[in-house]
């Protein structure tokens, strides 16, 4: 971890969602998308979070923002706990706290002008009005290498890559400290997507950002962050210094998760010993006791059917939560 | 031998409103018996077209076959009637689909879909079609083919579906198996389970494959030979050795960089490729890549580069190729290539 002052502090945060099943209202199964999960990031630190689909890593992005609101658990920012403050106080922080999401088709209102995105968060901060609030638009589009002329156009006369620089000009406006990056290049083709990645790490070094960077793309994650969080089944599973995981890896899902990533390398993926996992991830709605793994787990042993794991720590900041370690 | 399909000059362009969208503007390519071939690139660069051209799935209109010959174990695909493709669809060419959620019929169970396809193909009863569904379940790894066999789509997980699938279109014991982005879908872990089916199957079945994709890691360990395209056309192709170790065009060079790689020791940037790929209303006249390629000069800009022979199978459609730019080009290759 980056030496420094701890800006995100995430304390046993749990959300949970009640099912509603049919006409059956009286057994009310929970999905508990994010259970008791404890992190904290450093300012100026990139956090990479990695987990398959359903794992649970957007809605812990989310609620961390209190997009969601939570269902037990803290959140410190700066020290301050939010998930106790009111709307208007919440409204103050969240200028500080930004959000970048995956689908750059979905996440802009088709019937606003890029100028009119851009401009909105500035106009509900409060920020800037008249001419320079027009200045400023201009800046921001700059920032995120869109030319200013552009900026009476529609969302629909953009490519993928370039809507999500408006995404991201749209998170700056408010110059905020700390962005969660939900999946921001997954919708994007490889050549874009390393422009996008380039242009985070550029702001991250101008700006003195801290990011949360959720993806399911275990190869980028490594290049752009400093620690990388593993999840699985609502969990964090492993927590460690980015190549310290991917050179040693302890718990068993995250050594089947790096091994399944293909090389682009042809000698190497064909030398390559893949660990295979059995079957789906099970369902988070009412998960079994003990490791949540067990299933798929290539190693599990009675222990693992008993106890839930916790995080340790195994020096050098390397946490995992496994029996077997 | 005789190539089990031959691609030449391939031309399909699609009448929009806007004009005349030249998807595909000529590609050429062989692949035999029993051996796998990736077809790379970005969207919009007709990898997908191509596909849907041999099987003769482009809708039409607005798509419309311009030029070229696609010949399939001595038929002519291109001119041949649809009763005829009818045939030749699901029988002897199979192809998978990104997305395993839309590919299957929803109100059909996923035994009857396959056994579907056996009885339209092969002179058996119900009873032999359920039979031999049930054995392509089992050979595709689904637990209890049984219960399977009578459930729903909605039923099956994303993995799972894929894995039916690929049942599916296996059951005839197809020539050619034309796999269109067939994990992007699904995750790495389900996406290694799957590929590794495909192999194993490939060998048993000594079936041709296609795999498009945009991911060059799935390529370098599933495929025998690549073609990289661009706005329509193949810029390079070669064995995967060639297409790693000895990249000639620009453009390969810039998939190349641009991915991160997993077992890199240490952190380095990203080489972005800057850019966007050309409209194919109007494609440029030189080489499609030159406006965002760094080593463009002026004939770039003005003519079409031709396919220069690098070695034994390999090719690659670059100015930087020719024998008197041939310095300019092995210094620019050392570059990548370190």
């Amino acid at each position: 971890m980056k030496q420094g002052e701890v800006l995100v502090d995430v304390r046993n945060l749990k959300k949970y969602f009640n099912m509603s099943m049919g006409f059956v209202k009286r057994q009310r199964p929970v999905l508990k998308a994010v259970d008791d999960v404890s992190f904290s990031i450093a300012r100026g630190e990139t956090l990479g979070l990695v987990g398959e689909s359903g794992c649970g890593k957007t809605t812990l992005g989310r609620t961390l923002l209190r997009l969601y609101e939570p269902t037990a658990g803290k959140v410190f920012y700066r020290g301050q706990n939010i998930f106790a403050y009111n709307r208007g106080e919440m409204q103050r922080i969240r200028r500080k706290m930004q959000i970048i999401f995956q689908d750059p088709y979905a996440s802009l209102n088709p019937r606003m002008t890029v100028s009119d995105i851009i401009g909105e968060p500035l106009d509900i901060h409060g920020l800037v009005r008249g001419d320079d609030r027009k200045e400023r638009i201009h800046e921001l589009l700059r920032l995120v290498g869109l030319n200013p002329e552009h900026a009476a156009r529609f969302p629909h006369e953009f490519s993928g890559g370039q809507r999500q620089r408006i995404g991201i000009a749209r998170a700056l406006a408010v110059e905020p400290e700390f962005i969660i990056c939900d999946e921001p290049i997954s919708a994007l083709d490889v050549s874009i997507q390393a422009q996008i990645v380039n242009m985070l790490e550029e702001l991250q070094d101008n700006l003195g950002l801290t990011y949360l960077f959720i993806a399911h793309d275990l190869a980028m994650v490594k290049h752009i962050s400093d620690r990388v969080a593993v999840m699985y089944m609502g969990k964090i599973v492993e927590l460690s210094e980015s190549r310290e995981l991917y050179r040693h890896p302890l718990h068993p899902y995250s050594q089947a998760l790096l091994s399944a990533v293909p090389v682009p390398d042809p000698q190497v993926a064909k030398g390559r010993q893949r660990i295979i996992l059995e079957g789906d991830a099970p369902s988070p709605i009412d998960p079994p006791g003990g490791c949540r793994f067990r299933a798929r787990c290539p190693r599990a042993k009675a222990v693992c059917q008993e106890q839930e794991p916790t995080l340790r720590n195994m020096g050098g900041g390397h946490q995992v939560a496994c029996h077997l370690v | 031998m005789a190539a089990l399909l031959e691609v030449k000059d391939l031309k399909v362009s699609f009448f929009i409103h806007a004009g005349e969208v030249q998807a595909v503007r000529g590609v050429s390519f062989t692949l035999d018996k029993g051996e796998s071939l990736a077809i790379v690139g970005e969207s919009g660069c007709g990898k997908s077209v191509t596909a849907q051209t041999i099987m003769r799935l482009i809708p039409t209109p607005p798509g419309r076959i311009m030029d070229g010959s696609v010949n399939f174990a001595g038929q002519d695909l291109v001119n041949q009637p649809e009763k005829g493709m009818q045939r030749v669809r699901g029988k002897d060419i199979s192809m998978i689909f990104q997305d395993p959620m839309t590919s299957l019929n929803p109100t059909m169970t996923v035994g009857n879909q396959i056994a579907e396809v056996v009885r339209l193909h092969q002179k058996v009863d119900a009873a032999q079609a359920r039979e031999r569904a049930l054995e392509m379940l089992r050979l595709v790894g689904l637990p209890n083919p049984e219960r399977c066999y009578s459930q729903y789509p909605h039923e099956f997980s994303g993995g799972m579906r894929q894995r039916a699938i690929i049942a599916m279109a296996l059951s005839c014991e197809p020539k050619l198996l034309i796999a269109d982005e067939p994990t992007t879908a699904l995750d790495v872990t389900i996406q290694a389970q799957i590929l590794e089916l495909m192999k194993s199957m490939q060998s048993r079945l000594d079936t041709a494959i296609i795999l498009i994709t945009h991911d060059l890691g799935i390529v370098a360990g599933l495929c025998h030979r690549v073609l990289v395209m661009y706005a329509g056309r193949v810029v390079e192709s070669g064995k995967v050795e060639d297409i790693y170790y000895r990249p000639q065009h620009p453009y390969t060079w810039g998939l190349l960089k641009s991915v991160p790689r997993l077992d890199a020791e240490s952190k380095r940037r990203l080489v972005p490729i800057l850019g966007q790929p050309p409209d194919l209303i109007k494609p440029p006249a030189g080489c499609a890549f030159a406006p965002r390629c760094n080593h463009a000069m002026r004939v770039c800009l003005e003519h079409e580069p031709p396919a220069f022979p690098v070695e034994d199978g390999h090719q690659a459609s670059c100015w930087l190729l020719h024998p008197h730019t041939a310095g300019v080009g092995a210094a620019a290759g050392l570059e990548v290539i370190s």
